[in-house]
């Protein structure tokens, strides 16, 4: 029997009493692009936070290539890694890409994409720097590399990010609503970059609004709508037939159309 | 006015300025050195250190330089197993008290700048750091520092200046330093205006290279563009 790569289950959060995750399980199989929809407040940016701990889930269980994340219930409430080392070692395994980008604004392009592999994983700085520039090379920014963040448009900065999270050499990559931030005329460089990774067969976790992308380049779509999962398959079962899933899933739909 | 009784003290106001300068320098630089692990104590809220630097910061913030400056010079010595002790030799000396003071001072207010500047950090940033696997004083050392010190480079050159400003109080202790070597040449030839006026005209020298230096330094590092 072969294993998912990332299998999440039963995800709970709470903040105080409100209670935004209510129990998410996800697997996730190496080359799986999984679109996460849902509208604002739904908790899909949340659930993907709790993934590499971000954000302390209340509730549940990590599991990556088959390795549990240890976590200890904290007096909070909310559920706290017990061992560091491990913890460190997942977030490596998982790259993440914001929304707001946040490249490190007192570094330059090359040295954002060099800090992780640097600090983290020990990489000689040779080393790094061959890797970054070959990663800001694959998202088109590689005559970019001196520049400061500042100077970069949205997209570009937001394909330093990805080039980033890409240097870490990750098993999969979580993006949280990559192109929510970037104006109408730069979100098509990044989703063609995430495209391409698509191509490629990584594995990645994309809340999205992008409908397009979802339905063209992701493999899976799961609707999450007031922290349940209320759809859950092959673009083509959940677009063409909305109905057979939840009546929100169909009215999500709709209202994106107009 | 008269300026050869200027040009014939020239030495005068060489040694003040001299004075000044190393005296300020060497404050700013203790200052500055102190400023960073008291803005860490406070920003982390690191048990016991926190509250310590806390303290220190507020009461050197909450009274006048002077009042310092003579709480250290004149007020220590009243203490006899301060005079009997090895410490003696230093705090006897103006200058060596001139010194603690100044440098306390500016370690109470670079402190405040950098420790505002730790806390506006944007967390968004911290965050990516955490999920990229940095530990949290890797984050310290490598993202919430460095971006704190670029954006406390404005306030600080402020800080500088004050510093600057403050050392006259240097000459209320019997130092040469600018101002003092103005109201020597006052009362050598007494005259008002020479020994003030070149000491103002001196002070403000000084402050247009700090400037100067400062936004050489901002140019080159700062991150609001």
């Amino acid at each position: 029997m072969t294993h998912p790569l990332l299998s999440v289950q039963n995800i709970h959060k709470a903040f105080g009493s409100l209670e935004v995750l209510k129990g998410i399980s996800l697997d996730a199989d190496p080359g799986d692009v999984i679109a996460i929809l849902g509208s604002s407040g739904s908790g899909k940016s949340t659930f993907l936070r709790c993934i590499n701990l971000l954000e302390k889930p209340t509730e549940g269980s990590i599991t990556l290539a088959n390795e549990e994340l240890h976590c200890a219930r904290g007096h909070d409430g909310q559920l706290h890694p017990k061992d560091k080392d491990q913890l460190k070692r997942f977030r490596t395994k998982m790259g993440m890409v914001f929304q707001s980008f946040n490249l490190w604004p007192h570094m330059s392009v090359l040295e954002n994409v060099i800090e992780g592999p640097i600090q983290v994983e020990n990489v000689a700085k040779k080393e790094a720097i061959e890797r970054a520039e070959h990663y800001l090379e694959e998202v088109g920014v590689f005559e970019r590399k001196d520049y400061m963040p500042s100077q970069l448009s949205g997209g570009q900065q937001q394909r330093v990010a990805i080039a980033r999270a890409l240097a870490m050499e990750p098993d999969l990559i979580l993006f949280d609503e990559p192109t929510s931030a970037l104006d109408p005329e730069l979100v098509g460089e990044v989703l063609k970059v995430m495209q391409q990774l698509a191509e490629e067969h990584r594995t990645m976790l994309v809340v999205t609004h992008e409908m397009g992308f979802a339905r063209e380049v992701s493999s899976r779509v799961v609707f999450l709508e007031k922290g349940t999962v209320e759809a859950d398959g092959t673009p083509n079962e959940v677009f063409d037939q909305p109905e057979q899933y939840s009546t929100r899933w169909a009215e999500f739909i709709s209202r994106a159309r107009d | 006015m008269d300026i050869s009784l200027i040009v014939d003290n020239w030495q005068l106001f060489a040694e003040g300025l001299w004075n000044t300068v190393w005296l300020v320098s060497l404050s700013l630089l203790i200052g500055g050195l102190l400023a960073l692990p008291l803005a860490l104590a406070q920003a982390y809220q690191i048990p016991v250190w926190g509250r310590l630097s806390f303290w220190f910061s507020y009461s050197f913030r909450g009274t006048p330089l002077l009042v310092q400056l003579y709480l250290i010079y004149y007020g220590l010595g009243q203490f006899e197993f301060i005079r009997e002790s090895f410490l003696w030799i230093f705090l006897r000396e103006a200058y060596i008290c001139a010194l603690i003071a100044f440098s306390l001072n500016s370690a109470a207010y670079a402190c405040e700048i950098i420790r505002g500047a730790i806390c506006q950090v944007p967390q968004n940033l911290i965050e990516t750091a955490h999920a990229i696997g940095m530990s949290d004083f890797q984050i310290m050392r490598r993202i919430v520092v460095p971006i704190a010190y670029r954006r406390s480079i404005f306030a600080y050159s402020n800080e500088v200046i004050f510093m600057l400003h403050g050392s006259v109080l240097a000459s209320t202790i019997t130092i040469i330093d600018l101002l003092g070597a103005g109201r020597k040449l006052n009362a050598k030839y007494y005259v008002t205006f020479e020994g003030f006026l070149t000491a103002a005209l001196l002070y403000m020298a000084i402050v247009s290279l700090i400037s100067l230096a400062f936004r050489m330094i901002e140019k080159k590092y700062s991150i609001e563009r």
